[in-house]
């Protein structure tokens, strides 16, 4: 009995561990970087609030605080709709589901280097679709989102979207094969049509599965990076800058670790803020 | 339980009740059952295109792609890109292509997903069985960390490894996959464990059953489909991960992604199209081939409680 | 762990006078990718062979992304033997932490204070002490011509910045992309530096990136360069954006475009073309108030390790050796960092390239010997801005990068 409790503890260090030194060490010394005047390397030199405040005044900051929350509203709720749409499709015994669901699925699998190089090479306009246009007749076509600092953000949230469209129809096709048939029966009894069944019915059924989809969804939001590098490298200009790259230029090429450390920091506190109250209640709710 | 969906073998065990459509049976090809076929097959054309382009340049000679549009299949299709981007592409004067790469992502890959998975396993089974004193606490900072941008550990981390030895070694970029994999490792475990019932735990610590027995016995062999699930996702996100093989993987052990970023970045001369896509489909091959042979068990997986919120 | 074994091994061995127990293995870190930079470190690497090392080529796309490498192994305490960097202040901070080793003794012996110009070894040197081997001298702010482009829109080689829209506005009519650019933050900056130099002048040049002379940025002459660079852009194609640097040159040679202003380094590409300069390409630096030849250039760092002096000593020498300067300024389109060498047997460009760097009044130093990265960063930021956003005004340009200069970086 006693040996088996030990055992538990035991289990658990390496997590203890890892939450201790590497999730906790890091950000407290990250947040305690960011109040000093480090550049290429840390130092000791307390500088108050001083980086903050060159934070705040940074264009490229804000410029990649809007585009996060543009880029997350629109992949998000984009995501969410193709992906249900797909999902509540398939479910509909469709020929070749299996072949439907792989297709819709692979670009799951693909990094984000891999797809952010393949949809700049379709959205190049001197290479992609805007040349095929051009070269079968269609001299009047333009797409030049991706050289346009005004759209170039939603060319990332195309790219994106066609990433992970796939988890969520997996994610809500799971939820709806969870759905008792007798509801499918009663509706029809009732009378009411195919599509108002699934607003009214079937997505109320469905908050779980959203709240996950959106939950992955959202941390790859934050994390953002690799699509930027690869498609646009956060061009043109600062259009489709983001905060996680704005961290490691500054870290490392623009070598000033007391701005990208501050930038961190606010990144970090914001989530928390966000994220904290959030999972409290899913806990809650568990729990009753 | 009749309503089989075609397209599957019948006989086949179905995890939990999750796995036959639920919408109406259909009956003949109405205009609906139309739109809704279009509907799919043109998302289907979107979803293929940037496979199919990429495929198709990399088959194609350079005049060809000159010359020829995007979307024309090749008129003499060449392997020839395909060699190269393996065996023969330039980073500087390295000129061995991505097979090194390769091996380094193999090598990478297999310790990572083990012990990511182990850990995650044990870690999940201990927090929804044992509870221990301040478990909710660390499950909260695990979860916390699932949403922290990488970028916030970065270099801390290269700081404390240095410190450890483990920089720029095999054994730190595995320690590092584990780190970053732990939170949804974890937490897809523990939602598996935390659906079972309780009294099954209750029966074998009855019966005398210990911590590891109870583990090994009873709750693994029940959690297969969320290994497979657990082992697709580690074997993807580690493969495709770029930014821990260039900080922490050291230059013996370069991964294949940071290959492929050199070698398409490194054009000497003429841009070669055809050679960067097939480097970049070489590079995807593995977690495609993942995808498309075991995305049923993936979905299966997801139905059977993986990533239930 | 291993690593104090490790070290308790190198102290074995230092005290048994085994001293031949270094290896002459050097691990060297560059961002020399391209099809003439390639070619340009292959000479390193054959003569350091030669002189009996043995070379280990880490190359990395992209020079933040090498130098990140670089310095991330160095800070963790695996460095590499050698690691590159921009002449200039990319270095300042690792000198400041101890992290790199001094090299004064083969500074001396090959008397570098004679062969060289004053601003290079200014540029190598912290405290009194010398850090880094330059290699090469990279005049920044060239404009590069092809000759076949020029005859068929009926332009001519300009002389002067009016002159150069006059030929952009002549090859736009011939349906040609008048400027080959690679469009990426780095260049942008790089185009906007030419623009500064040429119809600003060296002296404007230095006072904006060196004194960061704020009066001088709100004249209206900078307001015309400001708005001269700007109107470049008009001459650019569809697909620069997100473009490599190599890839707007090979534009250029295959006569698809006219110019592109570029660091010499660009020659390289020509010559792996085997394109020759003067014939198939022109090359000049404009500059409205008398040449501003940009003098940058890249140079090696070594980081400390006991072990690996002999070979960063031997690495040092050879990288300075006569024959390795001219075969490598050759192929890298750069020249040699000696002033003391027969240069007759490079090309046309680098014959005037070594012209200006006799004369103190036709140089400028490089943006990277004057300004840290930090601010260099932030002012590329604000830059691209202005390039890329045409509702930023002149004037609200000129108010950030005030701004930006009077920051503390």
């Amino acid at each position: 009995m006693k040996s088996s409790h030990i055992n538990a503890q035991i289990a658990l260090l390496p997590a203890i561990l890892i939450a201790l030194v590497v999730y906790c060490g890091t950000t407290g010394w990250t947040i305690w970087i960011s109040f000093t005047n480090s550049r290429m390397l840390p130092s000791s030199v307390m500088v108050g609030w001083r980086n903050y405040l060159s934070l705040i005044g940074n264009e490229r900051w804000v410029v990649s605080v809007t585009n996060l929350f543009v880029f997350g509203a629109l992949f998000i709720s984009a995501a969410l709709v193709l992906g249900f749409l797909l999902a509540a499709m398939i479910d509909r015994h469709v020929r070749a589901e299996s072949l439907f669901r792989s297709v819709f699925l692979y670009p799951f699998s693909m990094s984000f280097i891999v797809t952010g190089l393949a949809w700049r090479w379709l959205l190049d306009p001197t290479l992609g679709i805007e040349k095929l246009a051009h070269a079968i007749g269609f001299s009047w076509f333009h797409f030049d989102w991706l050289v346009r600092p005004d759209r170039v953000i939603y060319t990332l949230v195309l790219a994106a979207v066609w990433h992970a469209a796939g988890l969520v129809m997996a994610i809500l096709l799971a939820g709806l094969r969870g759905i008792d048939g007798e509801i499918w029966k009663a509706a029809r009894v009732d009378g009411l049509p195919v599509w108002r069944t699934y607003i009214s019915v079937i997505l109320p059924m469905l908050t779980g599965s959203f709240a996950t989809a959106t939950l992955l969804l959202a941390t790859s939001v934050v994390r953002l990076y690799d699509l930027s590098v690869a498609m646009t490298n956060g061009g043109p200009g600062v259009a489709s800058e983001v905060p996680a790259k704005f961290v490691m230029d500054h870290l490392f090429e623009r070598a000033n670790v007391g701005l990208a450390t501050a930038a961190a920091s606010t990144m970090l506190v914001t989530i928390v803020a966000v994220a904290a109250p959030w999972l409290y209640y899913q806990q809650r709710g568990r729990r009753t | 339980m009749s309503t089989e969906p075609r397209g599957k073998r019948p006989g086949r065990p179905s995890i939990g009740s999750g796995n036959e459509p639920s919408g109406r049976r259909p009956q003949k090809m109405t205009t609906g059952r139309f739109g809704l076929y279009a509907f799919l097959v043109i998302t289907a054309a979107f979803f293929l295109t940037p496979l199919y382009v990429m495929l198709a340049t990399s088959l194609k000679s350079m005049p060809e792609i000159r010359e020829g549009n995007l979307l024309s299949w090749p008129i003499a299709p060449t392997v020839a890109a395909w060699v190269k981007a393996w065996s023969t592409a330039c980073t500087g004067l390295n000129c061995t292509g991505l097979q090194v790469g390769f091996m380094n992502s193999v090598r990478i890959l297999v310790p990572s997903v083990l012990l990511s998975i182990s850990v995650g396993a044990v870690t999940g089974y201990t927090l929804s069985f044992w509870r221990p004193r301040g478990a909710e606490i660390l499950f909260g900072a695990l979860m916390m960390v699932a949403f922290v941008p990488y970028q916030v550990f970065i270099y801390p981390l290269v700081r404390i490894f240095s410190y450890a030895g483990l920089n720029n070694s095999l054994a730190g970029i595995v320690v590092v996959h584990t780190i970053f994999g732990l939170p949804t490792m974890t937490l897809i475990f523990r939602n598996h464990f935390a659906a079972l019932p309780n009294e099954l735990f209750r029966a074998a610590r009855v019966d005398g059953a210990g911590f590891w027995r109870i583990f090994g016995q009873i709750m693994l062999p029940m959690a297969v489909p969320i290994i497979v699930v657990a082992m697709i996702l580690q074997v993807t996100g580690i493969w495709n991960d770029f930014i821990f093989g260039l900080v922490f993987a050291g230059r013996e052990n370069l991964p294949m992604t940071v290959q492929l970023n050199n070698i398409v970045n490194s054009t000497q001369g003429e841009r070669e199209y055809n050679v960067d896509m097939a480097a970049t489909m070489l590079t995807a091959l593995v977690p495609l081939a993942v995808y498309f042979f075991s995305g049923r068990w993936f979905v299966r997986g997801i139905a059977a409680g993986a990533v239930k919120g | 762990m291993i690593r104090r074994t490790a070290a308790g091994l190198a102290l074995a061995c230092a005290l048994g006078g085994a001293a031949q127990a270094q290896d002459l293995k050097a691990e060297v870190i560059h961002w020399w990718t391209s099809g003439g930079e390639s070619a340009a470190v292959r000479v390193f690497a054959e003569q350091y062979t030669k002189a009996g090392g043995t070379w280990v080529d880490s190359a990395i796309a992209g020079g933040a992304n090498a130098r990140t490498a670089a310095i991330n192994r160095t800070v963790g305490g695996n460095p590499p033997t050698a690691m590159q960097f921009n002449t200039g202040k990319q270095f300042d901070d690792l000198v400041e932490a101890d992290l790199l080793a001094s090299i004064d003794q083969v500074a001396a012996e090959g008397k570098w204070k004679d062969i060289m110009p004053a601003a290079i070894t200014a540029a190598v040197t912290r405290n009194g002490h010398v850090y880094a081997v330059p290699v090469n001298i990279h005049g920044q702010g060239w404009l590069f011509a092809s000759n076949a482009a020029l005859a068929k829109a009926g332009a001519t080689m300009p002389k002067n910045w009016d002159e150069l829209f006059v030929a952009l506005d002549k090859l736009k009519a011939a349906g040609l992309v008048p400027l080959a650019f690679g469009d990426q933050k780095t260049w942008e900056r790089g185009l906007f530096n030419a623009t500064l130099a040429g119809r600003g002048g060296a002296a404007m040049f230095e006072g904006f990136w060196g004194r960061r002379d704020v009066a001088l940025v709100k004249s209206p002459e900078f307001k015309a360069v400001a708005e001269s660079f700007r109107r470049l852009r008009s001459y650019t194609d569809a697909g620069a954006p997100g473009r490599n640097w190599n890839d707007a040159t090979t534009m250029v040679i295959q006569g698809k475009a006219g110019f592109q202003f570029m660091g010499d380094w660009a020659k390289g590409e020509f010559t792996a073309a085997n394109q020759v300069a003067g014939k198939d390409y022109d090359c000049t630096v404009l500059g409205d108030k008398g040449t501003p030849y940009i003098l940058g250039g890249d140079v090696f760092a070594f980081p400390k390790n006991k072990n690996a002096v002999a070979a960063q000593t031997l690495l040092a020498k050879t990288m300075l050796d006569p024959v390795t300067q001219i075969e490598f300024a050759k192929k890298k389109g750069s020249i040699p960092v000696r002033l003391d060498l027969d240069v007759s047997s490079l090309d046309a460009c680098a014959q005037k390239a070594t012209k200006w760097l006799a004369d103190k009044s036709t140089q400028v130093p490089a943006n990277e010997l004057l300004s840290p990265p930090a601010l260099t960063g932030a002012m590329e930021d604000v830059v691209s801005q202005y390039w890329n956003d045409t509702t930023v005004t002149t004037d609200a340009f000129v108010a950030k990068v005030v701004a930006t200069l009077s920051a503390q970086y």
